[in-house]
């Protein structure tokens, strides 16, 4: 999985924004998901992303990894990121 | 802040979000010169031949300005003027933003898209080129588009697809051209565009000269905005069209809440808050983009610009004077 062509990403002191150019939309990003990204910029599995964000980030691991999931499909879904 | 929040991380949307809270603009949209072959009925620039400005930035000024926005992460730029085209830096500039790996679009109009200029575009990597196209009828969009000639741009944009660069296109409505907005989509689309563009003509620089022969009556921008729907409708998934149905005031409202992480850097260096307001927040000829950025967020307080906004909703003529630069 990676950003899509026209998405950049850019790190924020609440996380961080994604931004479609081609659209000049603009998605605000929590820190968890902002880490999510910079996962996805790393170049790391999709299948690995969940179990690493949740080992990082308190609280109960199997929510986590259920969210930061949805996450990643969300991404897809809004044409944000791509295989 | 704990992982549970994931699911909620898209949380918000908006086109080029609020200001806020970023550390630094999203998009910078640089009018890198008022020069321009064309004389255009409505330009709101002034632009024409013979029109750059005197203390246009000069090419150390141009760098270390593009160094700024690349340092602090400007993720999105666009060039555009005056024609940008007509640059002597044009090029080296597209290079320098795109090497960096900023987004970069730029607004032309369309003349100097030779073979040559389009591969060169492509192979640097622009994000799209934006055309304006007013009209699609020959008479109509040289009547508006003084010293420009329709059959000239046309083949530019021909040129553009190719060579593969993304295309916009962009349009402007006059009394005499608003009946063609369904042909001028359906061109645009037939020319290869992915996204079109169009919103009100604003009554400001060479339109307040030529308004009367500009002006479109309400009725008709009823009928234009109709034409807009259907056409968002039937090329829904093939190309945007995006249309600003709004006025300029309530864009103005809106923005004194939520303004923009925007800039707007004029030829010399001088940063607007909006296109719309006289109100200049900097000067990147002496400001680091850094603090041009912090007074930009606290110039939308300044009672000066609300006061401006509120006196337009009295008098819709005060957008001639947008020329006229108040510093905050």
């Amino acid at each position: 999985m990676k950003l899509a062509k026209y998405v950049k990403f850019r790190e924020e002191k609440f996380g961080g924004v994604l931004f479609e150019t081609q659209s000049e939309k603009v998605f605000t990003l929590n820190p968890t998901a902002a880490a999510v990204v910079r996962e996805i910029g790393a170049g790391i599995d999709e299948d690995k992303i969940a179990t690493r964000i949740a080992e990082r980030f308190n609280g109960d691991a199997r929510t986590i990894q259920q969210e930061v999931l949805s996450f990643l499909r969300d991404l897809r879904s809004k044409g944000l990121a791509q295989d | 802040m704990a992982g549970a929040e994931a699911g909620q991380a898209i949380n918000n949307e908006a086109t080029v979000a609020a200001s806020g809270r970023l550390r630094a603009p999203l998009y910078v949209a640089w009018q890198i010169t008022n020069e321009c072959n064309f004389a255009c009925m409505h330009c709101i620039e002034e632009s024409g031949p013979g029109k750059r400005f005197r203390d246009e930035l000069d090419e150390t000024q141009v760098f270390a300005a593009l160094e700024q926005m690349m340092a602090l992460g400007v993720p999105y730029l666009s060039f555009s003027g005056g024609e940008p085209m007509t640059h002597p830096l044009f090029f080296a500039m597209v290079e320098y933003a795109c090497g960096r790996g900023a987004q970069l679009k730029i607004e032309t109009n369309g003349h100097y898209l030779t073979a040559e200029a389009c591969a060169r575009l492509r192979d640097l990597g622009v994000k799209a080129v934006q055309v304006s196209l007013d009209g699609a009828s020959r008479a109509a969009f040289n009547r508006i588009r003084v010293l420009g000639e329709f059959d000239t741009v046309v083949a530019g944009i021909q040129r553009l697809r190719d060579a593969g660069v993304p295309i916009e296109i962009n349009f402007s409505p006059t009394r005499f051209n608003v009946a063609e907005i369904g042909a001028a989509v359906d061109l645009a689309y037939g020319l290869g565009a992915y996204s079109f563009y169009t919103g009100r003509t604003m009554y400001t620089g060479n339109a307040v000269k030529a308004w009367r022969h500009l002006e479109v009556a309400e009725d008709d921008y009823a009928g234009f905005f109709d034409v807009l729907r259907a056409k968002a409708a039937e090329y829904k998934g093939r190309m945007r069209v995006y249309f600003h149905e709004v006025g300029l005031l309530e864009e103005l409202r809106y923005r004194l809440r939520e303004p923009a992480a925007l800039l707007i850097v004029l030829p010399n260096g001088l940063v607007k808050l909006i296109n719309a307001l006289p109100f200049v927040c900097g000067d990147l000829r002496r400001d680091t983009l850094e603090d041009v950025w912090a007074r930009f967020q606290s110039a939308w307080h300044d009672p000066r610009v609300a006061s401006f906004v509120d006196e337009l909703s009295r008098d819709p003529g005060k957008t001639r004077a947008l020329h006229q630069w108040i510093h905050l």
